[in-house]
């Protein structure tokens, strides 16, 4: 667990990546409680404009919660976690979560992260989630 | 969607911090303890049909994406409590024919303090 004395503004936490499976998406509609189609039926996805199914927002999310908790040492650790979901993720596409330190609170024992998730698609960098900012509990 | 629904509160609900879905959550993102930060969403899913119903509102779920999301704990969740889930429309804005929505979920305990707040901005996109 990282120690408010070792945490430097401007390191990167270690990334996350994943490959994003129809299966591992179903998974997460089940335990989240979305059972949006978009989620689940090509046909569906593909009427609303999209070339397939889409994993969800909080697909992608939670595992830049998982990313932040891996680093800080467990959920409980995570005081504020923000998202904007700017880009979709398809299935078989590897998501990548990471973040940087942009702030230390000694006092308060606190980091400021900003955080995000990438893919490559086409050679080109995607932006699943954008902008995110997390603040994080550290050990003395 | 009718923006002059913000503001309106709904009735309180009860949600359990069921362990088996905790567990779910878990073993999806590779967490190995703890209660997953966006577990809170489950709570907020709770409340949904709700939302979906409200004439007041006048939200046509079909049109909606998942534009941002917020969480901020004043405590852990904890696996197996119940907590009361106050949900209200913060605000509605319309912008070049899309709205925007932000649904604010406080998870408390019965009665009492509240653990977490969950924001969530949903976006209707504009009818073709």
């Amino acid at each position: 667990m990282p120690s408010v004395r070792d945490v430097a503004v401007r390191s990167e936490i270690p990334p996350l990546s994943r490959v994003v499976t129809p299966e591992a998406v179903k998974a997460y509609a089940d335990a989240g409680g979305d059972q949006n189609p978009l989620h689940q039926d090509e046909a569906f996805a593909r009427a609303a404009g999209f070339p397939g199914i889409i994993a969800h927002g909080m697909f992608t999310m939670g595992y830049l919660a998982a990313c932040l908790s891996r680093w800080a040492g467990g959920p409980e650790r995570i005081r504020r976690l923000t998202s904007q979901f700017r880009a979709p993720v398809f299935m078989g596409e590897e998501i990548v979560a990471g973040g940087r330190v942009k702030a230390v609170d000694v006092e308060q024992r606190v980091a400021v992260i900003e955080c995000w998730v990438t893919v490559e698609r086409n050679g080109k960098k995607e932006w699943p989630i954008k902008r995110g900012e997390a603040e994080v509990l550290l050990d003395p | 969607m009718n923006p002059a629904a913000a503001g309106k509160t709904y009735p309180a609900t009860t949600f359990t911090v069921d362990p088996q879905r905790v567990a779910a959550f878990r073993k999806i993102f590779g967490e190995s303890e703890g209660v997953p930060a966006t577990f809170v969403t489950t709570a907020e899913f709770a409340v949904m049909p709700l939302i979906v119903a409200d004439p007041e509102l006048g939200l046509d779920f079909s049109r909606v994406l998942h534009g941002n999301q917020e969480y901020e704990f004043r405590r852990p969740l904890q696996e197996g409590e119940t907590v009361e889930v106050r949900c209200r429309l913060g605000s509605i804005r319309v912008l070049g024919g899309n709205a925007f929505l932000v649904l604010v979920t406080e998870l408390a305990e019965p009665g009492g303090d509240v653990v977490c707040i969950g924001r969530s901005t949903l976006i209707e996109r504009a009818a073709d």
